[in-house]
Parts: C-alpha cells; sequence; structure tokens
C-alpha cells in the first residue's frame, strides 16, 4: 500500500487495513511490527470484521428452483485461446504488483476516481471470460430480442452470433454481443447513452478495439489484435437505428 | 453424447452448482436491493438466466464470479423496470424490518442496521468482500470503478460502521 520506496505511516495503516483487514498490501505487517497502536486498531479492525461478517449472514429462504426451460446443448464451444490468457505468470505478477502501486498510491490520494469508459470495458471483459468463446452455437433469436430489439439495431446480417446478454457499463444497461470473427470472438457493446468525443481506442492485453461515436451514444468493438475490425465498423453503424 | 445424456449431465451440473451458490446469491442479492421480496425475485430471475447461459461457463471454478455478475444485473434490470428509486429506509415493510432483526445479539442487530443504512456504493463493495471473497480487482470490475476507489470506499464503510459499534458500546 505504500508507495514506491516510502515507509508507511500510522494513518496510511488505518486506512489500509479498514479497507483490507486480511492486510495483504505491501508494508503493513513491517509497520505494525513496531507499532503498537496500529496493532491495536488492526485488531478492532479485525474484530469488526467478524462482526460484519456475522451481520451479513442473513437468514436465506429454501431454494425455490424455478420451471426450466428446455435448452439445445451446445457441444461445438471450445476456448479461445487469446494471448492474454496465455501470457506468462511472471508477467501476470508483475503487472498485478505494478498496478498495487499505482493504484495504492492513488489510495493514498483519496480520491474516487471513475474508470475511463475504455478502462471499465476492459474490466467488464475481464470480468465475463466466458462470453470470449470460439463457438459455432448461435445464440437462440428470442435471447437476441432479448437483449436487443431490431427497432434499435438490426445485426443479423453481422455473422454469427454466439453470446448475447445485458450487462451495466457505466450504470446503463447496454447489450454486450459477441459475434465470431475470423480471428476469434468479437464483441460488440452498444450504448446508446454513453457519448464519447471521437473514435477511443481500447487497447488490452492482447485485444484491442474502438469505441465509436454514433448519435448520442457509442459502440465499441473489440477483438483479438489480429482481428480485421475495420469491415466490421460501419456495419455495425449502418445496423444501428438510435441515431435515426 | 446423446441429446437426452446431454440434458441430463447439464441438469445435474446446474443443479450442483446451484446448491453451492444460492445462498451466496440470496445473500449478495438481499444485501443489494435491501428488500428480502424483492432479493427472492432478482434470484428466480438469475436461476433462469444462469440456466439459459450454463454453456458459456466453461470452468466452474469461476462459477461464484459469473453468477454474482447475473445477480447484479437483475437486479439493476429489476429496478430499472420497476421504475424504483430506493428503498425508503424510514418507513421499512415488515420483510425489511425482520431482515434487520435475527436473534437476540441487539448488538449484532444494531450494525445489520447500520449495513443496512450504509449508502449503496459502500455497502456493496463491503459484501463482495466479506460475504463474497472478492479481491479488490474483482470489486473494481464489478462495480466499474479503480481498484483505488474500492479500497476507499471500503475503509470508509468501515470507519462509518465502528463508529456505529462505538457509539452503541458507550
Amino acid at each position: 500500500m505504500s508507495s514506491a520506496g516510502q515507509k508507511m505511516n500510522c494513518n496510511d495503516y488505518q486506512e489500509a487495513i479498514a479497507a483490507d483487514p486480511s492486510e495483504s498490501f505491501d508494508g503493513g505487517a513491517e509497520h505494525v511490527s513496531s507499532c503498537q497502536p496500529c496493532s491495536s486498531y488492526r485488531d478492532e479492525i479485525r474484530a469488526l470484521n467478524d462482526r460484519i461478517a456475522q451481520a451479513l449472514m442473513v437468514d436465506t429462504p429454501e431454494l425455490k428452483m424455478p420451471e426450466l426451460p428446455p435448452i439445445e446443448v451446445d457441444s461445438n464451444v471450445v476456448n479461445l485461446p487469446f494471448g492474454r490468457l496465455t501470457t506468462p505468470t511472471w508477467i501476470g505478477i508483475a503487472a498485478s504488483v505494478a498496478i498495487a502501486v499505482v493504484f495504492g498510491a492513488r489510495f493514498l490520494g483519496g480520491d474516487v476516481q471513475e474508470l475511463s469508459l475504455a478502462d471499465e470495458l476492459l474490466a467488464h471483459l475481464d470480468y465475463e471470460p466466458w462470453a470470449l468463446q470460439v463457438s459455432t452455437q448461435q445464440v437462440s433469436n428470442y435471447s437476441l430480442n432479448d437483449v436487443l430489439s431490431a427497432d434499435v439495431a438490426d445485426i443479423g446480417g453481422l455473422g454469427l452470433i454466439t453470446y448475447a446478454t445485458t450487462c451495466v457499463i457505466h450504470g446503463n444497461l447496454v447489450p454486450h454481443i459477441v459475434l465470431q470473427g475470423e480471428k476469434g470472438p468479437i464483441t460488440l457493446l452498444l450504448m446508446p447513452e454513453e457519448m464519447v468525443d471521437g473514435l477511443t481506442p481500447v487497447i488490452g492485453d492482447g485485444i484491442e478495439g474502438v469505441i465509436i461515436p454514433v448519435g448520442n451514444g457509442s459502440i465499441a468493438i473489440i477483438g483479438n489484435r489480429d482481428e480485421m475490425l475495420d469491415k466490421y465498423q460501419q456495419q455495425v453503424i449502418d445496423a444501428v437505428k438510435w441515431t435515426i | 453424447m446423446n441429446s437426452g445424456n446431454a440434458h441430463s449431465v447439464r441438469t445435474g451440473r446446474f443443479d450442483r452448482l446451484v446448491g453451492v451458490l444460492h445462498k451466496d446469491m440470496y445473500r449478495y442479492a438481499v444485501w443489494l436491493s435491501r428488500d428480502p421480496s424483492i432479493a427472492e425475485e432478482v434470484v428466480q430471475e438469475a436461476l433462469l438466466r444462469a440456466w439459459k447461459s450454463l454453456d458459456a461457463l466453461r470452468e466452474d471454478e469461476a462459477a461464484r464470479q459469473w453468477v454474482i455478475t447475473i445477480v447484479r444485473r437483475e437486479n439493476a434490470r429489476y429496478f430499472e423496470r420497476k421504475r424504483l428509486e430506493t428503498v425508503d429506509i424510514d418507513n421499512l415493510t415488515p420483510a425489511q424490518a425482520g431482515m434487520m432483526v435475527a436473534g437476540d445479539d441487539s448488538e449484532l442487530n444494531e450494525l445489520r442496521e447500520a449495513i443496512y443504512k450504509l449508502e449503496d456504493d459502500y455497502r456493496e463493495p463491503l459484501v463482495l468482500q466479506v460475504l463474497m471473497g472478492h479481491s479488490t480487482r474483482e470489486i473494481a470490475a464489478v462495480m466499474g470503478i479503480k481498484p483505488g476507489a474500492v479500497l476507499t470506499r471500503l475503509h470508509r464503510a468501515r470507519h462509518k460502521l465502528k463508529a456505529v459499534v462505538e457509539e452503541a458500546e458507550s
């Protein structure tokens, strides 16, 4: 939690332990080993945390399983060998440490910062890895229409659509669609309420794309780094009807 | 594998996952919505969504994260559909009031009420960290904020709750 090269002071430690009672942040154990007040404070926070855990464990009702509709079983799905999923472990660890240092330093500043739209999209893709699969199984029209009415966008002609759901991006529910490109899955996020100033690059580990302004909203198209996304961009823009 | 067997395998997998995770789903939903009856509806919808998209979950190890995402989404859909602004914490329904009183431990009940009254921005990361065991980065991804912001909200949430507990003790 301490910035690189700086020892943690009591204020920093007490904020950090209140955020993370497991004390997984850098410099915490070193500080507390020589600071009795912070050691006591840590004990208080951990005791409080135990009580919070107890308080959160509200009684649960018996499981009532809804009636489950029959589903066509998909046997044609394989995981996408994305570069970022095969990144050597040491790079991941190094990246985590770097992120911890950067965000730790910001945390000590105390400001609550929102992610940029591009960062949020990348974080969202990381959080839903199951969406990024190579598949030959088209989602049903029912599922697609449920997520994206043809009045909003008619993307049926874009290609094989293998994932369609609604996600929360910047506080708005938006259609999250995945279609199969030549190099792997391509993610489309249609954000009619999210304005961007101009073409905004989205660059992740092994993936990249762009957020395109469309009317009062925008569309994100993100795919494997080798994918030629240009050919999909105009098709997607043409398919979207919220600009009319 | 014929379609009958495949269906049976799918159903078995779903039942196993739901058996393990449905309590987490409900507790997360109840602390998000702050209403047991809404939470039950949200969980029902989330179970249906999870069933329909089960094939998208390749690794069962990721199932907790997966269902949490679905519950959060269904909760947002519920509130959007119903056009509900917020829960009125000064006029609780019997179900809401019942959620906060469980057992004879008055200090615990007071703490539960204090958590209930926390702003959504503070309550949700706390639930994800303490109840769901999410890391800071996972919470950041769920909530669409930076890890530093997650940590700030968490320490502020605990400071608020600590003040409540200390006031009750004094």
